[in-house]
């Protein structure tokens, strides 16, 4: 035990020294100068911490930054541990000259640090106008995926980027009302043989739609024009908040994909086809962009003919229900009525139901939570959640009223909930002695736990003061002390009943019998009993002897002998000499010293 | 012989003097009545100040006074600032679940804020029982009465020649004592208090994925609703809200319940 915490000691003592060790951030780049179209990579080194919080873009005039990942590393060095956590971007030159990127503001448990600025430099020299770069293939380059058909190795000469990505985007419906939401979906096609890399989220913004945000696609291997293809495929919901025709742009994906590239001279001979086995150890990675064909739809607008006054917005096709949480409040203690609001539509546009019949209640605007049944959010069941406060002697609360739009049948539709039992009544006006109580609010102490019924205005000062614990009793020392009491008390009225008891039964077996045998060895040692009673008194003492023995009986039968001549014989009231009475007592304590 | 009742008094005296509440051993300052009379008077800043100062001080660090979070809840909702009102409600309620008019109070704040009301849709027994009984009272309440059975079991084993009713007697106290005293822990707000916060940042936080501001964000937390933090890890925690639903959120962005004098 002692040796293991001689070897963890130091261990302590090296993490307090990580705890309390200096937190420093740098920023560095990959390197000082690249050609337009190049990317560089930005490096955020913060020593010390092993989380800290950065900006996910840096903007700075001409280049656009944006953060790619972090990782973490360890070290212990002469037992001393020391934690960093790099986060890196990638750095895209928008135009060529040389740019300074400024000291970046980094959040850590320490406080806000601050890197140096650093600089960059874009080259005119070499650039295509694509943005692209060739390098070397990076074994094991995070992120991207490897191709999942490992049948033919891509070839050296370059691919038709045409037909190694493409996308697809596909919506029932070509006509939709203002407010409809229609779902869309969005398939991307990557040429399975090479490895790909997401660079941004799927771009589908144009103007005059709401796209809502994409859930995680589904990936999928299919075949194509003799190809196979990986395929991730997007769901999502498109509405429109204006009438006319609509065209969509291309939803755009941004990837990285690597690419296969021709061996530099000196290397492209069949030696070095041989030592790699026909595969090129040579790629370029390539950022495309791939778009879907453009959308058009022709948005109609919401009819003014028979809309409710009620309407709030909802398109979709619903269903209604109410419930009141708590039927019968105390008096002026709020109630609340949830409105349902079920089915498929435009839940996040929604307005909520209007109370009818709300005379004589005060109500609040409602909390409003959804709770979708899919991935997407046109489906499912919103709640509102209505607070209310009777001003009045009331029977039953308010009604709701729910006006949606149904695109199917085109026109609009009313949903009504009825009054449901309700008993509830405003709160009373404090008594006398509240009042009273009121008028000189004069703190007093109530150390006692017991609820009490504060009666005070609504919006009033309580005037009394209690102290309360922050802590439930069973976590408080007082509770186990007086519990361990209860114990000790306990254990000590067990045992003062138990000496009781034997007190009144005169003691204990032994502490009896020892009584009895002192007794009757006085009585021996006397001269007032005859021989006989001597001997009967002998041999009562020899009984009470505890442990029986060869001795012992045979002692108890030579008494018993000589009682009963002494008893039934002529000797029967004639007194024990004194040699044999001597002999007896010798007799009996030599057995009693022995056995007792 | 006569001594012998007064022996076992004094545990239970103790027990409940120790256990009822935390002791006070000063007078509460005047401070508190003429923060009443500002409040009263319509001057909610001056009180305010004057509540802050009583309750920051060193007789409220390990105590609370529901009364006092109370008046100081509502001098933060007369000043516009309905979260941190939110704050001190609860507070109050967590000292007391009984104190019916910091209920009313914080369902108002929180409809304000457009947040889901204290009072769960449907009531279960654990609000009901706390809205009637004190669970402070449950458990001393309940301990005393447990104990006193067993002190009965004891006696009635050791004494009472005819004893079948009165062991079963004393059974049944030892049952109904104690079962009260872990439903009143187990009901007690307080027993959690030490991992729930409360959302204070004016605008709702996003709840995300990991603890990293570049997250996926899964949804929003509004302003004065309560979390569970299920655990730490720098500036940010792992929480969930009353629906269950779990993320990562700064901790700049709640408090906690209990008051950082309290501690965890």
């Amino acid at each position: 035990m002692f040796l293991a915490l001689l070897f963890l000691l130091p261990l302590g003592v090296a993490a307090n020294l990580r705890a309390n060790a200096d937190i420093s951030a740098t920023a560095e780049m990959s390197q000082p100068e690249i050609n337009a179209g190049d990317t560089a990579e930005l490096q955020i080194r913060v020593a010390g911490a092993d989380q800290a919080e950065v900006p996910n873009e840096i903007s700075v005039e001409g280049l656009q930054i944006r953060l790619t990942g972090q990782s973490t590393q360890v070290q212990m060095d002469n037992f001393k541990i020391s934690s960093s956590v790099v986060y890196s971007y990638v750095v895209i030159p928008l135009h060529t000259g040389k740019f300074t990127i400024p000291g970046i503001s980094i959040r850590s448990s320490s406080g806000t640090l601050r890197t140096s600025p650093v600089t960059l430099s874009v080259l005119n020299g070499g650039a295509n106008g694509s943005q692209s770069q060739s390098q070397p293939a990076q074994p094991g380059m995070p992120g991207f995926s490897q191709p999942q058909v490992p049948s033919a190795q891509p070839a050296a000469s370059p691919p038709d980027l045409d037909h190694i990505a493409f996308g697809e985007i596909n919506c029932p419906k070509k006509s939709l009302y203002v407010g409809e939401m229609v779902p869309v979906e969005i398939r991307y096609y990557f040429d399975a043989r090479y490895p790909v890399q997401p660079r941004s989220p799927v771009d589908l913004g144009s103007e005059g739609i709401i796209v809502e945000r994409f859930p995680d696609p589904k990936q999928t291997l299919e075949e194509k024009n003799g190809s196979t293809y990986t395929v991730l495929t997007f769901h999502t919901l498109l509405s429109a908040v204006k009438p006319g025709p609509l065209d969509i742009s291309p939803a755009k994906f941004k990837i990285l994909v690597q690419l296969p590239e021709a061996a530099p001279p000196g290397f492209d001979n069949p030696f070095f086809q041989q030592i790699f086995r026909g595969r090129t150890p040579y790629s370029e990675i390539k950022e495309l962009t791939v778009n879907t064909p453009a959308l058009h739809l022709d948005v109609l607008p919401l009819p003014k003919e028979g809309r409710p006054a009620s309407f709030a917005g909802a398109v979709g096709q619903f269903d209604i229900d109410a419930m009141v949480s708590n039927p019968k409040p105390a008096p002026g203690d709020p109630a609340n009525l949830v409105v349902k609001i079920g089915g498929k539509g435009n839940f996040n546009a929604m307005g909520a139901p209007v109370l009818t019949d709300a005379e004589g209640w005060r109500s609040y605007p409602p909390a409003d939570k959804f709770e979708g049944s899919g991935e997407l959010s046109n489906s499912g069941v919103k709640s509102f959640d209505f607070t209310l406060i009777a001003q009045e002697e009331k029977k039953e609360s308010p009604g709701a009223e729910f006006a949606y739009f149904d695109p199917v049948s085109a026109r609009y539709e009313t949903l009504t909930a009825k009054p449901l039992p309700l008993e509830a009544s405003p709160g009373k006006v404090p008594s006398v002695d509240a009042t009273a109580a009121l008028a000189t609010p004069t703190p007093s102490l109530s150390p006692t736990p017991q609820p009490k019924v504060v009666a005070v205005k609504e919006g009033d000062p309580i005037p009394t003061v209690s102290l309360r614990s922050w802590k439930t009793p069973v976590q408080r020392p007082e509770f186990l002390i007086a519990t361990l009491s209860m114990l000790i008390a306990t254990a000590a009225w067990a045992g003062i009943l138990h000496f009781t008891n034997l007190q009144k039964k005169g003691g204990s077996e032994t502490s009896r019998r020892r009584r009895r045998m002192a007794e009757l060895l006085s009585a021996l040692k006397s001269d007032h009993l005859d021989a006989a009673e001597t001997y009967d008194a002998a041999l009562d003492y020899a009984t009470l002897i505890p442990t029986a023995s060869e001795a012992r009986d045979s002692v108890i039968a030579e008494l018993s002998a000589r009682r009963d001549v002494l008893k039934y014989g002529s000797g029967r009231s004639v007194a024990l000499g004194r040699e044999e009475r001597a002999r007896l007592l010798e007799k009996l304590e030599n057995l009693s010293s022995s056995k007792i | 012989m006569t001594r012998r009742p007064s022996l076992f008094l004094f545990p239970l005296i103790y027990l409940a003097v120790a256990s009822g509440v935390a002791s006070l051993r000063a007078s509460i300052p005047e401070d508190a009545a003429s923060a009443n009379s500002a409040l009263s008077a319509g001057n909610a800043s001056s009180a305010l100040s004057t509540y802050q100062l009583l309750l920051d001080s060193l007789q409220f660090a390990k105590s609370g006074s529901p009364e006092l979070w109370y008046d100081r809840g509502l001098a933060e909702e007369k000043m516009g600032d309905s979260i941190a009102s939110s704050l001190s409600f609860r507070r109050a309620l967590l000292l007391d679940p009984t104190l019916v008019p910091a209920r009313k109070a914080l369902t108002r704040v929180l409809a304000s804020l457009g947040t889901s009301p204290v009072a769960p849709l449907v009531p279960g027994w654990r609000d009901q029982l706390l809205a009637k009984i004190h669970p402070e009272a449950m458990i001393v309440g309940g301990a005393l009465v447990g104990w006193l059975g067993i002190l009965f079991l004891v006696f009635a084993i050791m004494r009472v020649p005819r004893r079948a009713s009165f062991i079963a007697v004393a059974l049944i106290a030892i049952i109904l004592g104690h079962g009260f005293c872990v439903v009143g822990s187990f009901i007690d707000p307080r027993r959690l208090a030490a991992s729930e916060a409360v959302i204070t940042a004016k605008s709702a936080p996003a709840l995300r994925a990991t603890p990293a501001d570049s997250a996926e964000s899964s949804g929003t937390l509004p302003s004065g609703s309560l979390i569970t933090i299920l655990s730490r890890n720098g500036m940010w925690w792992y929480v969930a809200d009353g629906s269950g639903q779990t993320g990562w959120i700064l901790s700049t962005t709640a408090t906690p319940l209990l008051p950082s004098s309290v501690g965890s």
